[in-house]
């Protein structure tokens, strides 16, 4: 028998073609949580994006995707050298409530959405990176199961401008929450609207645990809050899904600290990707930065342990920067730290 | 099932099966991607030696010879890399003004540091492992260094011991050390780099929690993830899994360093004023403007756009080096211009030991100084003492 170059040419091609490559999706459709790479392997919290990107249908995926990080990088660190940080330690106190670190997993709603674990994927992953965590009242799960779900604080989210937001609020606060997240400035469906204030001093009034106004992007806004009775702010845009807001939660920071001059904890959102972003903010006055996307990029491919991990990536890299630019101590941090491009 | 299939069922000969193969294999399609196209000699897919015409065009051949992970381990920079590239975007923040009138030949670009007669003010930066880069490392490093009579800084972490390569070649040496926190470690070290004949010790002080956070690095690792065991690394000496091997660095350090020094001791890393004086008063002789090539602190500056702030900060008292981005003569001149007493290369003299060995070393010295002059010759100075802040415009952000 003779073999040809062309038949053992195509008989090599059928074999190649019907190989089951390890790794390799078998089926067509359907999340690829083959392609993934092993979640210790991730180096930052941004390649968690793309592994998201592989588990998610194309349009639940865009809801928690990108971010702006142009004020990022106007932003130069001036380091103080050759400071002692043996001793390097990120807590800080929120609300009578010692942190780990400065670093909390911020509202999303429907997170079943993204993974079959949803928000209590989040809760179990959050807790075991010792990170706080804000549930929101659109969650996949009731607050009470959130809540047991988590060993470390949990805070919960409602809109103002829901005509539920009292009853939510009960219940959460009713579940063991530790503090009360209300949202301005957009509605639960997401649309632009104007601020009832009066509906936010119910709230303050109505619940016994700290009240913190999320959705401030203004000194005027922040100066209301604190006469509305808020117990904290979140300097947001909402993840800039709402528009409207040409600069983002980091530019506006510097003057609503100064203007709340530390009355009151500022916390800040908005495209925190690093460890030096959360730096950044933090010596912008911000007490503590919530992150949101970046969890959820973990918790969609990985479920708790890719919260864990992006929440431990995002407070090993803040602890190094923190060392590297000689503030070992979260109230080492100073303004001085941060130059802007003038330019 | 297919012929092929039942030719193996019905059993196959020893020749029928390398027939098979071979016959496969001449029609491979990779095979036939690798057959030259053209005429043997009428092309070449790498530069030549003689064909280079300036530093960058050493990049992609030190990148086509080194295994990818030198490669990765040498390009990269810390995180996000932006001190990394923001390096480079700072030469176009300074423009270079002035005067002609003077003839590249009759630039002398002499000078003097602790001392020593240089020829140039060029000099070779301390890179570790230089092995990985060609089999000479550090010993083609060094001859290279002495045919051109350039000043070579012999990094702690090379893969010759110091006084090996003391011994391969006879030009001026530096000595640049990692302290330890043990001082008798630092003692014999700086005896022994001493004694072989060390001009200086540089101290570098910068990585002080950074150490080997190149993401491009750790991602790739040539080609080969590695788990980053953040969650398992055995001992964590906090609870923020920093490794801590450098975050005892205080001031100090020199102070105690001082009395092991008979020789000059530099402090390597400097970014700002403040730290140029905190130098003065810990008894350091003189200064490297560093950001270790966009390796320490990412977000951190560009070390030319603070380096006047630390010219400024020492006044004359003692000399100030910089390195971290310099590829080009004109680089050189706009440091020079805005207060340097010399420049360190550090990428650049990896990427000629990396492309061609000693002589690729050698040709990159002789480049960017054979630049330097022509660039002195265009704004119109003869010698260094020549060269003023008039010659720059800067327009840092």
């Amino acid at each position: 028998m003779t073999v040809d170059r062309r038949e053992s040419l195509r008989t090599f091609g059928a074999f190649v073609a019907g190989a089951a490559a390890p790794g390799q999706p078998t089926s067509s459709g359907g999340p690829q949580t083959g392609l993934l790479a092993p979640v210790l392997e991730l180096v930052n919290a941004t390649e968690f994006e793309s592994m998201a990107r592989l588990v998610l249908p194309p349009a639940r995926y865009q809801t928690i995707s990108g971010g702006h990080r142009r004020s990022f990088d106007k932003m130069t660190f001036r380091q103080r050298l050759m400071v002692y940080a043996m001793d390097l330690d990120l807590t800080t106190e929120l609300f009578g409530y010692e942190m780990f670190a400065p670093i909390i997993v911020g509202p999303v709603a429907n997170q079943g959405d993204l993974h079959a674990d949803g928000e209590l994927g989040t809760a179990r992953g959050a807790a075991a990176a010792k990170a706080i965590m804000v549930a929101t009242s659109e969650s996949s799960h009731p607050i009470d199961q959130i809540v047991s779900a988590s060993g470390e604080p949990v805070w919960s989210q409602v809109y103002a401008a829901s005509g539920r937001a009292g009853d939510d609020a009960a219940r959460a606060v009713a579940a063991g929450c530790k503090a009360l997240c209300v949202t301005i400035g957009v509605s639960p469906d997401g649309a632009p609207i104007a601020t009832n204030w009066d509906a936010v001093q119910q709230l303050t009034l109505a619940v016994n645990v700290p009240v913190v106004v999320k959705g401030i992007m203004s000194v005027g806004d922040a100066r209301t809050a604190l006469e509305r009775g808020a117990d904290g702010l979140v300097v947001s845009n909402h993840g800039g899904v709402v528009g409207g807001h040409s600069a983002l939660p980091v530019d506006v920071l510097p003057a609503v600290a100064d203007a709340v001059n530390g009355q009151v904890p500022i916390l800040v959102d908005g495209s925190f990707r690093r460890g030096t972003d959360v730096l950044k903010g933090l010596a912008l006055g911000a007490t503590a930065v919530m992150v949101a996307r970046p969890p959820m990029w973990g918790l969609a491919a990985y479920g708790a342990e890719g919260v864990q991990t992006v929440v431990e990536i995002l407070q090993t890299e803040l602890a190094r920067n923190m060392a590297m630019s000689g503030r070992p101590t979260i109230s080492m941090i100073d303004r001085e730290l941060v130059r802007f491009d003038k330019w | 099932m297919g012929k092929a299939e039942h030719a193996w069922r019905r059993g196959f000969s020893r020749r029928q099966a390398i027939a098979g193969l071979g016959s496969f294999l001449a029609a491979s399609p990779l095979l036939h991607a690798q057959r030259d196209p053209w005429p043997l000699g009428s092309h070449r897919r790498f530069m030549g030696f003689d064909e280079i015409r300036d530093v960058f065009d050493f990049e992609p051949l030190f990148r086509a010879n080194v295994p990818l992970s030198t490669y990765d381990y040498s390009a990269h920079g810390t995180e996000s890399e932006f001190t990394l590239y923001r390096n480079r975007d700072a030469f176009d923040w300074v423009q270079l003004v002035g005067g002609g009138g003077v003839a590249p030949a009759a630039v002398d670009t002499s000078t003097e540091l602790f001392g020593h007669a240089m020829p140039s003010p060029i000099m070779l930066a301390p890179t570790s492992r230089q092995r990985d880069l060609h089999p000479d490392g550090e010993l083609g490093m060094y001859r290279a260094a002495t045919t051109t009579a350039t000043t070579m800084i012999v990094s702690n972490a090379s893969s010759f011991p110091y006084t090996r390569i003391a011994e391969e070649a006879d030009g001026p040496l530096w000595y640049q050390r990692y302290a330890t926190r043990e001082l008798d470690p630092n003692r014999e070290a700086l005896d022994a780099g001493q004694e072989a004949g060390a001009q200086t010790i540089v101290v570098t002080i910068d990585q002080q929690a950074t150490l080997y956070e190149r993401d491009l690095h750790v991602r790739h690792l040539g080609g080969r993830p590695r788990e980053v065991t953040r969650r398992t690394r055995p001992n964590p000496p906090n609870p923020y899994r920093v490794g801590a091997g450098r975050l005892w660095y205080e001031w100090k350090l020199f102070d105690d360093l001082k009395p092991m020094c008979q020789v000059p001791m530099l402090a390597k890393g400097i970014l700002t004023g403040e730290g140029a004086k905190k130098c003065l008063e810990h008894g350091v002789d003189g200064i490297i403007v560093s950001n270790h090539g966009g390796r320490s602190l990412d977000y951190g500056p560009s070390t030319l756009e603070v380096l006047e702030e630390v010219v400024d900060a020492v006044g004359d008292q003692i000399p100030v080096i910089i390195d971290s981005g310099f590829r080009r003569g004109t680089d050189v001149l706009k440091a020079l211009a805005l207060g340097a007493d010399a420049v360190c290369l550090g990428r650049a003299s990896r990427w000629g030991l990396g492309a061609f060995g000693e002589p690729g070393a050698q040709k990159v010295i002789e480049m960017i100084n054979a630049e330097l002059r022509q660039a002195m010759a265009s704004v119109g100075a003869a010698t260094l003492a020549d060269i003023n802040r008039t010659m720059v415009k800067t327009n840092f952000p």
